[in-house]
């Protein structure tokens, strides 16, 4: 049945390569929707993972970063740097803002970290000064790419003009990306008192994150603490919350529009050998068998465009970058199994409607129209 | 045209199946196309409901999501206030928050203003505006996803604030609006008497360029005309949104030619004895196109139609489901789908025209 249902699918190869082109660029839709999401999500908590600190420190009810603002008066500082454990402290200022450069806007994280800050500060810095001095910023490389930017240029954030002094690389997402200003840059032109957004805490050799946390949130007023793969958790957890319908959209009208192709394509294939199927009928080979024939075709079709989705996918997540840093792409074994496992019920349902043609067919009747 | 649409109804399941093809591409281009303008309606319609056709803003700040981290003092705002010309001053003070509601972090842009002044909730669907510290409006469809009524306690930034009402038209699936006092939102910013923007109504006797120079002659400010400030706002959000959208976009349209490309081309084949004998009998080869054009732009035209009203009706069904969802289909973007259907069928024909033009009237009659 298997190589009746190859001969059947290759018997035209143009129709064959034309509708798994379809079903592929049908699915390419999903597995490249959720490329985006997935390397969104990994850029998320980028600052998080880079920044050294084992505990974080916020604003009451403030959990994430992301989308959040954390005030917090700068004397929590000393106080949660006196709790037993505590190794050391550094208070951070910290919004999202523009960044004008060229006549665009791009989102930035702006950070304003202490210049004799042990941990905290620009990772990763690939060109040009490791820490933004006064009057200057660290952008990504990525957004300095895009407007055209080079050390030593000018670009406005939170309002005043600042020179490029390094750049840093895999900060930056289809959203936004991480900067650096002065501590005193930022708090000047933030106004409104002497506050810190977080304050990040490294601990004692000898101390646990979850044991430091559990005692800094006891002793301090006012605050909310997390280790940092809580606070990391806490992101991801934004990012998802805040796409997964978005995500489940999308992926509907995709793979809807792939059924419709699969679909048509089998239809096509069946009804095109449907005097073959008749004699078969003719011979005694029974309506199960020939559904089997039909649901092969279906399979062998959603196989080779998922495999052609996944390689245009994958493509693309190489090339794209090139052009757009911006858009980071990330293939997640997960999806891929996810769209893998659907495009298989895409299959059994477009079977359906050429199965229910082959049990409707006469065997004389057919043989009488030949 | 007459041949054409025969060869198109010799099956007709197979030109239904196609047409929901092209349809499914064109609904889903309308889709993404319509979830784009709402995106952008939506967050733009805060300042369209918002008193001042001028924005005064801190330093460098061009859109309401930037400056987020900047704030206007006290002492500038009195002297906004107090600049001749000036009829009426609506301070906003925002901040976003993320509280976890039924284990789902929901983003809520948290609107601070002073209710004698307006800025506001424009559309209360219950309650009435919030008179003390502790009070807010929720966004009805927030409210409903959470079971949220006028008098329950909402957990925001480690406050406990009590609903006193719900609004209309403040929901977006990238964060919806809560107003609440300017006080409020100034204790948990611990910024007193600050404001994020100043939206000024000019007297009558001024014209908006007038009054806007004279309110640069202020220092820590930025002033622009609100309509700037809205369109800065839908322009940040564009440019998100496309980096990923017109590559979906590309990828349905392809779609969509693939499936005219196909069905038109079947179509072809089946009949390749009849257009060899038209060919034998002195048909030129234009004729052939004709007739294969044709069946595409019917096929195409006939499922961009049925993607326009599946587009309808998915943009009704996702803000039913997901009132959160605004999907606005804009003339423009019909007109759109409709042109990419008549493109798809062009591209779509290219195949089987190349096999009609290779038809050899001899090898058919040998056939």
């Amino acid at each position: 049945m298997l190589r009746l249902a190859v001969s059947n699918l290759i018997q035209n190869k143009t129709r064959l390569l034309v509708s798994v082109g379809g079903v592929g660029l049908a699915l390419t839709l999903v597995l490249f929707f959720g490329a985006v999401f997935t390397g969104a999500q990994g850029r998320m908590t980028v600052y998080i993972d880079n920044a050294g600190a084992d505990v974080w420190v916020s604003q009451a009810g403030v959990r994430t970063m992301h989308m959040s603002e954390s005030t917090l008066p700068a004397t929590i500082t000393a106080e949660v740097a006196a709790v037993p454990g505590v190794d050391g402290v550094v208070s951070i200022l910290y919004t999202e803002g523009m960044l004008q450069a060229g006549g665009r806007e791009y989102i930035i994280y702006v950070f304003g970290v202490p210049d004799d800050a042990p941990f905290g500060g620009p990772w990763r810095v690939v060109n040009g000064a490791p820490k933004p001095g006064p009057g200057e910023i660290i952008i990504d490389h990525a957004i300095a790419a895009q407007a055209g930017l080079e050390l030593g240029d000018e670009v406005t954030v939170l309002g005043q003009r600042l020179s490029v002094a390094g750049l840093m690389s895999g900060t930056s997402s289809v959203a936004s990306s991480v900067s650096f200003i002065s501590h005193d840059d930022f708090a000047r032109v933030r106004g409104g008192g002497d506050v810190v957004s977080y304050v990040l805490v490294s601990i004692v050799p000898e101390e646990t994150a979850a044991a430091v946390a559990d005692r800094v949130a006891q002793q301090v007023d006012g605050v909310t603490v997390q280790t940092r793969q809580q606070f990391a958790a806490q992101e991801r957890a934004l990012v998802k919350d805040m796409m997964a319908d978005i995500i489940n959209i999308m992926n509907t009208a995709g793979y809807l529009t792939g059924l419709a192709v699969v679909a048509l394509t089998v239809y096509i294939a069946t009804m095109a050998r449907r005097r073959e199927y008749g004699v078969l009928k003719a011979m005694g080979v029974r309506n199960g068998k020939l559904y089997q024939v039909v649901v092969w075709q279906a399979l062998i079709c959603v196989a080779l465009g998922l495999a052609l989705g996944l390689a245009i996918t994958l493509v693309l997540s190489a090339v794209i970058p090139r052009f757009n840093e911006l858009l980071v792409l990330s293939v997640s074994p997960a999806s891929v199994f996810r769209v893998a496992l659907v495009s298989v019920l895409l299959a059994g349902l477009a079977a359906l409607l050429p199965a229910r043609q082959l049990a409707g067919l006469e065997p004389v009747a057919i043989t009488r129209r030949g | 045209m007459y041949l054409a649409l025969r060869n198109l109804l010799q099956d007709k399941l197979r030109l239904i199946l196609s047409m929901i093809g092209v349809a499914l591409s064109v609904t889903l281009i309308l889709l993404l196309l319509g979830l784009r303008a709402g995106a952008l309606r939506s967050a733009v319609i805060y300042l369209e409901n918002t008193p001042g056709s001028v924005a005064v803003m801190p330093p460098g700040a061009r859109s309401t999501g930037a400056g987020l981290g900047q704030f206007i003092s006290p002492e500038t705002a009195n002297a906004v206030a107090s600049t001749q010309g000036v009829a009426r001053v609506t301070p906003v003070l925002l901040m976003l928050a993320i509280p976890d509601l039924h284990e789902r972090k929901e983003v809520i842009r948290l609107i601070g203003y002073d209710t004698a002044l307006g800025g506001g909730p424009w559309d209360l669907a219950q309650g009435r505006e919030p008179r003390a510290d502790d009070e807010v409006v929720l966004d009805r469809v927030l409210a409903d996803r959470h079971n949220f009524k006028v008098g329950d306690t909402l957990d925001l930034a480690g406050r406990q604030l009590k609903v006193v009402g719900l609004s209309n038209e403040t929901s977006s699936w990238t964060g919806s609006s809560t107003f609440a006092r300017k006080q409020l939102v100034e204790s948990l910013l611990l910024a007193p008497g600050a404001a994020s923007l100043l939206l000024v109504t000019p007297d009558e006797e001024i014209s908006f360029s007038e009054l806007v120079e004279r309110l640069r002659d202020l220092p820590n400010t930025n002033v622009l005309l609100k309509s700037q400030v809205m369109a800065n706002d839908r322009q940040i959000i564009a440019n998100i949104f496309d980096q990923v959208i017109f590559l979906m976009v590309a990828a349905a349209f392809i779609v969509g030619a693939l499936v005219v490309g196909m069905v038109i081309y079947t179509a072809t084949i089946e009949r390749r004895g009849e257009y060899g004998i038209l060919k034998a009998i002195g048909a030129r080869s234009g004729v052939l196109y004709r007739v294969v054009g044709i069946q595409a732009l019917v096929s195409a035209g006939l499922g961009a139609l049925l993607g326009i009203a599946f587009g309808f009706a998915a943009g009704w069904l996702v803000m039913t489901a997901r009132p959160q969802f605004n999907v606005l289909l804009e003339p423009s973007a019909i007109v759109a789908t409709l042109v990419a259907g008549l493109v798809m069928a062009l591209l779509g024909a290219m195949i089987p025209a190349r096999a009609v033009a290779r038809l050899a009237p001899a090898d058919v009659f040998r056939r």
